[in-house]
């Protein structure tokens, strides 16, 4: 394959997930993979090229919460055929983390959650996720059980967020490495200091860099 | 001038001696259960103890407004959803839906309104309530109930994820069904009414713009709040959270009586884009200020939301239950001081 047929098969990718065309993507995946790419390549310099460009027009009020969604559906698409392929070929892998995820108890809203979880699966993270309304202590059970360096915490209302307060004390005293990073409509960078939280990300693209941010710093000590 | 005879004139013709500090959202206060002895999930489901504790609120603060229900699945329960009030959790949550009505299309297109909705689930509860509290202090304060917009109760009856999809895939099947929800927020807000409620207040936080676009916006939500607010009487308002600076003129062309935003809402911009004259409502925070503040900050936040041209001084969202009463208080005694001298449309 020429580079520059490979950019084009890319840039098809990442345009696929933009464009929310699940039906190209997978064409695309199949064509590419026909053509010999590398599937490492065609999920971070296609794929996920194309999240981090959602993101992107999220965060300027281009994009909103239906159309990530349709982007998600458009990128799992072709992860699924993608990520079988790169098992067992970790030394690749560009971030290697794991990361416990839920939606705090009392809040049923876990759109958001599935937004940063998804960063994370493409980015290389090991996701455990809870799913929502979940208890506190299961936060804390899980870290310990997986030894997971980072738990991310999600609530959508002012009336669920409160909880988090609580988990974060707990998960601090059983594991004070665990880094614990909070978002949701509600939660501000100032509530996220006052609670004792190591991150706070407005949104899905700032959660994935914060969390490569704090895995690469664990790493570093 | 009675707290009441003030909230009805600023609704009625935009003046009175000053503006006022209410609320549309939950106001109850943990302090209140301590005060009565109740546990909060028990709180939903009994007229009398919703009663008491809205009332408190006024009689602990001052605040110019009585206002039930608390929690936002009463209307999802009486169309047959399957309410979690967390009876066997310490922490304080409010209740959410744990089983859906609606879990695929077909079901989108069937979903009616039962007869006599108004006796099902816990409608007569809140109903009740509204009665006790128009009995109790309703000649002093206004009584408000609020209803979720039908996006935002869409949400509680389906899966959010399909509901968001199909708002970009099939907005004639979304509003199909929304049209359906629209006739039972107006048939329950003239029930409301009829139990005592003063004020209606419309919550569509569903749609705040960190969620929907505004071109969404103007296809799925714009037609049912128009619908409603032009079938449930007046005094009315409609209270969206989050981000709502680029929907204001969509907010505005509802023709509510009144718009009450939250502390995302850059009240100057807003100002630029609806004028001085439609009436609006906001915004101090009722975690970070409410909760996490002292008087003084509350104070601060209070005299910066007037001094943003508010026209009434209203929470951002319900009230977080573990708001200290010296808190609440402190703003509505901010409102009594400076809501004449602060108040932008009467200063002009």
């Amino acid at each position: 394959m020429t580079p520059e047929r490979e950019q084009e098969l890319l840039k098809a990718l990442a345009d696929g997930v933009v464009n929310f065309e699940e039906e190209a993507v997978v064409a695309t995946v199949n064509t590419a993979l026909e053509e010999g790419i590398d599937p490492h390549k065609a999920v971070f310099d296609g794929l996920v090229v194309g999240m981090q460009e959602c993101g992107r027009l999220y965060e300027e009020q281009e994009y909103f919460v239906p159309e990530l969604l349709m982007c998600a559906d458009a990128m799992y698409a072709g992860l699924g055929i993608l990520r079988p392929l790169l098992k067992g070929d970790e030394s690749k892998s560009r971030v290697k983390g794991q990361v416990v995820m839920g939606v705090v108890q009392g809040d049923v809203h876990d759109i958001g959650k599935n937004i940063v979880k998804m960063m994370f699966d493409a980015a290389g993270f090991t996701v455990h996720d809870l799913g929502r309304d979940v208890p506190l202590e299961n936060f804390v059970e899980e870290q310990l059980k997986t030894e997971s360096e980072i738990v991310a915490l999600s609530a959508m209302m002012t009336t669920t967020m409160v909880g988090m307060k609580d988990i974060i004390k707990q998960i601090k005293e059983k594991n004070p490495k665990a880094k614990i990073m909070i978002g949701g409509a509600p939660v501000t960078e100032e509530i996220a200091n006052k609670w004792g939280a190591d991150g706070y990300a407005p949104n899905a693209s700032n959660a994935l860099q914060d969390a490569i941010n704090m895995v690469a710093s664990l790493k570093d000590i | 001038m009675t707290s009441k005879e003030r909230v009805l004139s600023i609704f009625a013709n935009k003046d009175a001696d000053r503006m006022a500090c209410f609320s549309g959202m939950g106001s109850v206060l943990t302090a209140s259960l301590d005060e009565y002895g109740y546990k909060f999930p028990t709180v939903h489901g009994d007229a009398v103890k919703m009663a008491n504790t809205a009332a408190f609120t006024y009689k602990a603060t001052g605040m110019e407004s009585v206002i039930v229900p608390y929690d936002m699945c009463v209307d999802a329960e009486a169309l047959g959803c399957v309410m979690n009030a967390y009876e066997n959790v310490n922490q304080l949550l409010y209740p959410t839906i744990k089983e859906k009505i609606i879990h695929n299309e077909e079901e989108m297109t069937t979903i009616a309104i039962p007869d006599k909705i108004w006796e099902r689930g816990r409608y007569p509860v809140v109903t009740e309530a509204l009665s006790l509290l128009k009995k109790d202090v309703g000649n002093e304060v206004p009584v408000v109930a609020w209803l979720l917009g039908p996006f935002t109760m869409a949400g509680q009856l389906m899966d959010l994820n399909d509901l968001f999809k199909l708002v970009f895939k099939k907005p004639d099947l979304v509003n199909g069904m929304l049209s359906v929800l629209t006739d039972l927020i107006i048939t329950m807000a003239a029930k409301y009414r009829e139990a005592g409620a003063d004020i209606i207040c419309i919550r569509e936080m569903g749609a705040t713009t960190d969620v929907l676009s505004p071109r969404n916006f103007k296809q799925v939500i714009d037609p049912h709040l128009g619908r409603i607010f032009a079938n449930i009487g007046s005094p009315n308002f409609l209270h969206i959270c989050g981000s709502t600076n680029i929907v204001m003129k969509n907010m505005q062309a509802s023709g509510a009586d009144a718009l009450s935003v939250e502390i995302k809402n850059n009240l100057a911009k807003s100002r630029e884009d609806i004028g001085y004259e439609p009436l609006l409502f906001g915004n101090i925070d009722a975690y970070s200020v409410l909760v996490l503040g002292t008087p003084e900050v509350v104070e601060k936040a209070t005299i910066e939301a007037m001094e943003g041209s508010v026209d009434s001084v209203l929470p951002s969202c319900d009230i977080w239950p573990e708001a200290p009463v010296a808190n609440v208080k402190a703003m509505v005694d901010t409102v009594k001081q400076y809501g004449a001298e602060k108040w932008a449309r009467k200063n002009k």
